[in-house]
């Protein structure tokens, strides 16, 4: 019975953890190639769950099928972000003021999810789910495991662009050293707005993701973007697989957690776990994937 | 370090003087609404000023001084559920000033390690998870009451109304972080802490003891924004984690730093009233678009005038001399 219910807590926390790696990569891609921690990541995800509600109640279109829309809408949301306000600040201030800006673009975007689509909570239904199965008494719910399969394959796909395509081996040199990447033909500021786009579509659609298992309203953008950040720090910046790592970590940590010692402290343990890891190895445990440890 | 400090004019002496005359009649002539406008912008105001003494000076920007300012709130405020009401109001008021700021002084100086190795960016979340630690333990765990709030005592003296006489409490303290800025500015501490924000190796190189003089920062910065919680705890009348522990304190405090201009003393206090004013006053009926505003002012104000409103004076005051200079040769 015991190791049922930890077998069944372990599962769980695997299937949060694929979860919560998909809405942090975006994060770890700005934050390892910009330098920039996006404040604004959680509004991403947010905006893309409410663009799927939208386009749900407008169109009647499946919350799966509708996010290659979300993507693309969200990733243009962003370059245009980035190439208006977020590169400006970076260029005349410091990486520092862009903790501001995006920490402003993430106010005023909320306020404006409230106008129009009120303070409720909301949740996104799909008929595409699997249905509940069991193994060996482990029960795996459904939509948890669907959600958990289109992660995987987003990931998926975006490890195939950073590193089969000629795209991803630049945003890789520009990483590294963006000078460098210049003398060889990058234009760095491109690869940033492609970044910063690309980075805030995958927020988008984990927003559906993640929209789909658990009902949000517009407040929890704070929620996503700390998630993000203690996901990227566990796991370490820039790469999928550091967000694969420290997503799964969170995910343990939070079910384990709350299993075992309560349901209300799986936020004390997290953040304890971010403190920690910020004082212990700030580059996470992988280290840089681009820059090594600095 | 007399060259590097002429002594204050006596202009800006009896500039303040008056000032501060004006600052002790306004509870006598304002309505309670503007007045408690006042108190706000003192209070926060002056927060902004304290967290300039860290955040200003050295360019280690904390995103979660709400963990200080909540520390003090909940101590006091336990310590005098604890004493109970055989006691004065006062005397438990003084009490759970000592006792927060004891503990703030425990808790900075016990985090001021770790936290104050990280630079940029891995400092301010560093702070920014301290503080979520801090409002989630008080909201877990039941001895704190953080989740359903619990109430304060009322404070009454010397015949004055509530609004009064807090007023005046938080008066005194925003002299007191304006005090502790200008002493600190202008002292050996100072320098060093402003040669730490121009470039933190260059300063431990020429000698500098960046360590020692980066905690005594973070902790005098950490102490009066805990004294502002205590005061804050007790003109609220009833606090809880979702009213002392908010993020949206620990970055108000940097927008209104930003606003006026950081690093000096009188910009924050701009920030604050302007900020105050407009969302309050302008904006009082809209409600929904309070976050709205403060990211665009956010926005602008980072694009347009990275150096606050204090920056943007300077730079028409020198563009006047140089224009009075040339008109001169």
């Amino acid at each position: 019975m015991n190791e049922t219910l930890l077998l069944q807590t372990l599962v769980d926390g695997l299937i949060l953890g694929g979860i919560f790696s998909l809405s942090a990569v975006g994060f770890s891609l700005i934050f390892g190639v910009l330098g920039v921690v996006n404040l604004a990541h959680g509004i991403f995800i947010l905006g893309g769950a409410y663009l799927g509600l939208a386009l749900k109640a407008a169109l009647g279109l499946d919350p799966l099928a509708a996010i290659p829309i979300v993507f693309v809408v969200v990733s243009v949301i962003g370059a245009v972000l980035h190439q208006t306000l977020v590169s400006a600040a970076v260029q005349r201030g410091s990486l520092m003021t862009s903790l501001l800006i995006t920490f402003g673009i993430s106010l005023i975007v909320r306020d404006i999810l409230i106008l129009i689509f009120g303070p409720d909570i909301h949740s996104l239904a799909s008929v595409w789910l699997l249905n509940t199965f069991h193994v060996g008494g482990v029960v795996v719910d459904g939509a948890r495991a669907t959600a958990l399969i289109a992660s995987l394959a987003l990931l998926g796909l975006l490890s195939l662009v950073l590193y089969r395509m000629k795209v991803g081996r630049a945003i890789r040199a520009t990483a590294q050293q963006s000078f460098a990447a210049g003398l060889c033909g990058v234009d760095a500021g491109r690869v940033h707005t492609l970044t910063f786009g690309v980075s805030a579509g995958f927020a988008g659609a984990s927003g559906i993701v993640i929209g789909m298992i658990n009902p949000f309203s517009p407040f929890d953008d704070a929620y996503w973007t700390l998630n993000a950040f203690v996901t990227v720090v566990l796991g370490g910046v820039g790469s999928p697989v550091g967000a694969l790592l420290g997503g799964l970590l969170l995910g343990e940590i939070s079910t384990l957690s709350s299993q075992y010692i309560g349901p209300r402290y799986p936020n004390v343990f997290i953040f304890g776990a971010l403190f920690l890891m910020l004082i212990v190895r700030p580059n996470g445990l992988l280290g840089n994937a681009y820059k090594g440890s600095v | 370090m007399g060259a590097f400090n002429p002594p204050i004019r006596v202009g800006v002496w009896a500039l303040s003087g008056l000032l501060l005359l004006g600052a002790l009649v306004l509870p006598f002539v304002l309505a309670p609404f503007h007045l408690r406008l006042a108190q706000q912008i003192l209070l926060f105001g002056g927060m902004a000023i304290g967290w300039s003494l860290l955040g200003g000076f050295t360019n280690y920007w904390s995103f979660g001084h709400t963990a200080f300012f909540g520390l003090g709130a909940f101590s006091a405020g336990l310590l005098s559920q604890q004493l109970g009401p055989e006691m004065s109001v006062a005397f438990r008021l003084l009490v759970g000033l000592v006792f927060a700021v004891v503990l703030t002084l425990v808790a900075a100086v016990a985090i001021a390690g770790p936290v104050l190795k990280l630079r940029g960016i891995y400092f301010a979340i560093a702070m920014l998870a301290f503080a979520e630690i801090l409002g989630e333990v008080s909201k877990t765990f039941d001895f704190f009451q953080g989740t359903s709030g619990f109430p304060l005592p009322t404070l009454s003296a010397l015949g004055l109304q509530k609004v009064q006489l807090f007023y005046f409490l938080f008066l005194l303290l925003f002299v007191a972080n304006v005090a502790v800025f200008v002493c600190l500015r202008r002292s050996r501490l100072g320098i060093g802490l402003i040669c730490i924000g121009q470039d933190e190796d260059t300063a431990a190189m020429l000698g500098i003891p960046t360590e020692r003089y980066k905690l005594v920062a973070f902790v005098l910065s950490a102490v009066l924004t805990a004294i502002g919680g205590v005061l804050y705890g007790y003109s609220l009348g009833f606090i809880s984690s979702g009213s002392v522990f908010r993020i949206d304190i620990s970055l108000n405090l940097i927008l209104y730093s930003m606003l006026g201009g950081i690093g000096t003393v009188v910009g924050p206090f701009f920030g604050a009233a302007i900020m105050i004013i407009l969302t309050q006053v302008i904006l009082g009926d809209l409600l929904d678009l309070h976050m709205m505003l403060t990211g665009t002012v956010l926005i602008a104000m980072v694009i347009l005038a990275p150096t606050g409103l204090m920056g943007l004076l300077q730079k028409a005051w020198n563009r006047r001399r140089t224009a009075a200079g040339k008109a001169r040769a």
